[in-house]
């Protein structure tokens, strides 16, 4: 099905003069994959709004133009009819699900349009063939990992096949392993004819199966290109324009690294053992030493347990004594949604909460660090997801913390914002934090970490510097869990 | 086991009349159902923290509700009663929640001929109340990470200070929440005018005959005694 936007304009707003999406022109045909790219703030999830009916069906603003599925114009159809058509894949896995358990959900689409249960069955059994997911059938949604949760995500959507594909920023939360099974589900899709349009900074998997990426800047089309036609102009041409990488084998030569000799002293953990009642244990480690003043990255496919391990050395789970035991360390969680730890009413505040005594020049000195003393007195929840999480930063490093665990610090951000979250964490490192971040981000890790732990099945099973062995740390992530 | 969602139904009307009116005997008789249906559901810890709470304040209750205690022992009494009254409601409607898929009860639902504007919106309900639970841990972690507790000096001195932390995370993070599940939802093919099909088969059984049977019996020998008297 051919998809047409035709002068498209949006504002979020009553005026179409701060338009989000100004004069839009752009064709989809029937079986192709696109992928729009762009930094954060663009427009370009506007646009997927526009394809899978949202905009304007949900979203109130103002819309100038037509957006034709087909010879259909969005405007005259319902949501529920644009569902038969269009399936979409939403970039938080938290908030996509209706259903409590995954059998329900992946069924639950085809459910909306009233097939027959013999009919939904067979489809079910077929999606969970084709995205191998029996290992996750029966399961509870809330105890799954994220990108179990986009994989379930993925299968629903397959299950009322529907002949366009739209997914945000799908591989916001996923391990390479998952990304790579992704970037097959979508070839799997365009060898049935179907059309797939990708939201994504991410390129690297969409290399082999993009036929054109359209890069969107300030609410325009700024040019467009073949995968080949973008990697031939280079790396440094794609970073400029907040773009991640579209080879990830060739990325470990552009990233020179210093740092990194042997040996540190450690903050150790010994014992860290976790299990759901009477389940086998998720985490099970004797031994845990970070390197003290130095990043480490913590690896691992999605459901290895490394969040699990991260509240654990939080002392946010475990027995009592382990939660005593990392009370009295200092650690401090910054967790994937920032918006769970900030409490008060303004910047300020948030830092000065768990600074013992209050100090209000050291406080401001801590934000001057991280580039927020001019937001000192406004409301944490009216910034940006990137100011919100260097304001819980500054609210570890105030409340004295000298491990800063970060879980994910990068899932979904482009590529400017991921350098500023590295300038960040290297900051932290110089200050003499130690830093244990768990990451599925081979850029992130290139960029800043000096050591490598990887977790599979709740134990370590291999762990060293990143100096020397950058070829190794890209080979490892791109072949994470393959035969798990 | 299972159940159909309109017996879960009548369970809740039935358990409710009962529980909060009558005495002892028949609030226990009328509980036993739901406790003993959660064991099915495999929830056995909470079953027997709740038999216990549940004896404790019910016997303590009917033990002391008449006597002069002052002050202070009618506080006790209070809420022994209001745990004794109002947890067997929380039992059923838990119940009713952990063994309920949502494409069960939109179907039950429907074969009562409720419209899906009313169903639509009351398994949103079910749904957001697991996600309540897990955002509200998430934010309870961020706070014992940060040193903020329930009960310390601190919040003693500043009690709202604590239910400001706690609640405004948790609101805008379940607004947008609510949003995107909204969002979610309507992009996947519900909507009021759907005629949905469910992939569980809904329909009575043995075992609902037995909850119609009993949750009967026991409202009749309820209401016979209370007419007898």
């Amino acid at each position: 099905m051919n998809i047409s936007l035709k002068n498209v304009s949006f504002s979020y707003t009553d005026s179409i003069d701060d338009a989000i999406l100004k004069d839009i022109n752009l064709q989809i045909h029937s079986g192709e994959c696109v992928v729009l790219a762009g930094e954060s703030g663009s427009g370009k999830t506007t646009i997927s709004k526009l394809i899978n009916g949202l905009i304007p069906l949900y979203q109130s603003g103002t819309m100038a133009g037509d957006v034709l599925l087909g010879d259909k114009n969005t405007a005259d159809m319902t949501l529920a009819e644009i569902s038969k058509y269009v399936g979409s894949v939403f970039q938080n896995p938290r908030s996509q699900f209706f259903n409590v358990d995954t059998d329900s959900e992946i069924a639950f689409g085809c459910e909306n349009l009233g097939m027959a249960p013999e009919e939904i069955r067979r489809r079910v059994e077929k999606s969970v063939k084709d995205f191998h997911l029996e290992s996750l059938l029966g399961r509870n949604i809330f105890h799954l990992s994220g990108g179990e949760k986009q994989k379930i995500a993925c299968a629903s959507v397959n299950a009322t096949n529907p002949d366009i594909f739209v997914l945000d920023e799908p591989s916001a939360n996923l391990d390479l392993q998952t990304i790579a099974d992704l970037a097959e589900i979508i070839k799997l899709w365009k060898s049935r004819g179907k059309t797939v349009v990708v939201v994504e900074h991410r390129l690297h998997y969409l290399r082999d199966v993009a036929d054109r990426i359209v890069y969107v800047k300030d609410g325009r089309i700024d040019c467009e290109w073949t995968p080949a036609e973008l990697e031939a102009k280079g790396p440094e041409y794609a970073a400029n324009l907040g773009l991640r990488s579209l080879n990830l084998v060739k990325l470990h030569s552009c990233h020179p690294r210093a740092g990194g000799d042997l040996p540190f002293d450690s903050i150790t953990f010994h014992n860290l053992r976790f299990a759901y009642q009477n389940k086998h244990p998720i985490i099970d480690i004797s031994e845990l030493s970070l390197p003290q003043g130095k990043i480490t990255a913590l690896l691992g496919h999605n459901g290895a347990g490394k969040s699990t391990l991260a509240q654990l050395v939080c002392g946010l789970r475990g027995s009592w004594s382990q939660k005593r035991a990392a009370r009295k360390l200092g650690t401090y969680l910054i967790m994937q949604d920032v918006n769970h730890q900030l409490f008060t009413e303004s910047v300020l505040d948030e830092v000065l909460l768990g600074m013992h005594p209050k100090d209000e020049s050291a406080a401001l000195e801590i934000l001057d660090g991280l580039n927020l003393k001019n937001y000192a007195e406004k409301h944490p929840m009216a910034l940006s997801g990137g100011q919100k999480q260097r304001v819980a930063i500054a609210s570890g490093v105030s409340s004295n913390r000298d491990l800063i665990v970060f879980d994910e610090p990068t899932s979904g951000l482009d590529y400017r914002q991921m350098l500023a979250v590295s300038a960040t964490l290297k900051a932290l490192a110089n200050r003499g934090k130690t830093l244990f971040v768990i990451t599925h981000d081979p850029e992130l890790v290139l960029n800043c970490c000096h050591h490598i732990i990887c977790i599979e099945g709740g134990k370590i099973v291999e762990q060293y510097p990143l100096l020397g062995c950058q070829d190794k740390l890209v080979h490892m992530m791109l072949n994470m869990g393959r035969n798990r | 086991m299972k159940i159909d969602p309109r017996t879960k139904l009548f369970l809740a009307v039935a358990a409710n009349s009962v529980i909060l009116s009558a005495p002892f005997t028949y609030s226990v008789l009328m509980v036993a159902l739901p406790a003993v249906l959660l064991l099915f559901e495999r929830k056995c810890k909470l079953v027997f923290a709740f038999v216990l709470t549940y004896s404790v304040a019910g016997l303590g209750f009917e033990y002391l509700k008449g006597m002069d205690l002052g002050m202070a022992g009618t506080l006790v009494v209070a809420t022994a009663m209001l745990a004794y009254r109002m947890m067997p409601v929380c039992v059923v409607l838990y119940y009713i929640m952990v063994s309920t898929r949502a494409n069960e009860f939109m179907a039950g639902m429907s074969r009562m001929h409720v419209p899906n504007k009313v169903t639509i919106p009351l398994t949103v309900m079910i749904r957001f109340f697991p996600t309540v639970f897990d955002e509200s841990r998430a934010i309870g972690n961020a706070m014992k990470m940060r040193g903020i507790r329930l009960f310390s000096l601190q919040t003693l001195k500043n009690p709202f200070a604590i239910l400001e932390y706690r609640l405004i995370p948790l609101l805008v993070s379940l607004t947008k929440i609510g949003d995107e599940l909204s969002v979610a939802a309507s992009t996947r093919g519900l909507a009021p005018e759907t005629k949905r099909t469910c992939v569980v088969p809904t329909g009575f059984h043995v075992q609902d005959v037995v909850v119609f049977v009993y949750c009967i019996a026991v409202v009749t020998l309820f209401a016979y005694s209370r007419m007898s008297v």
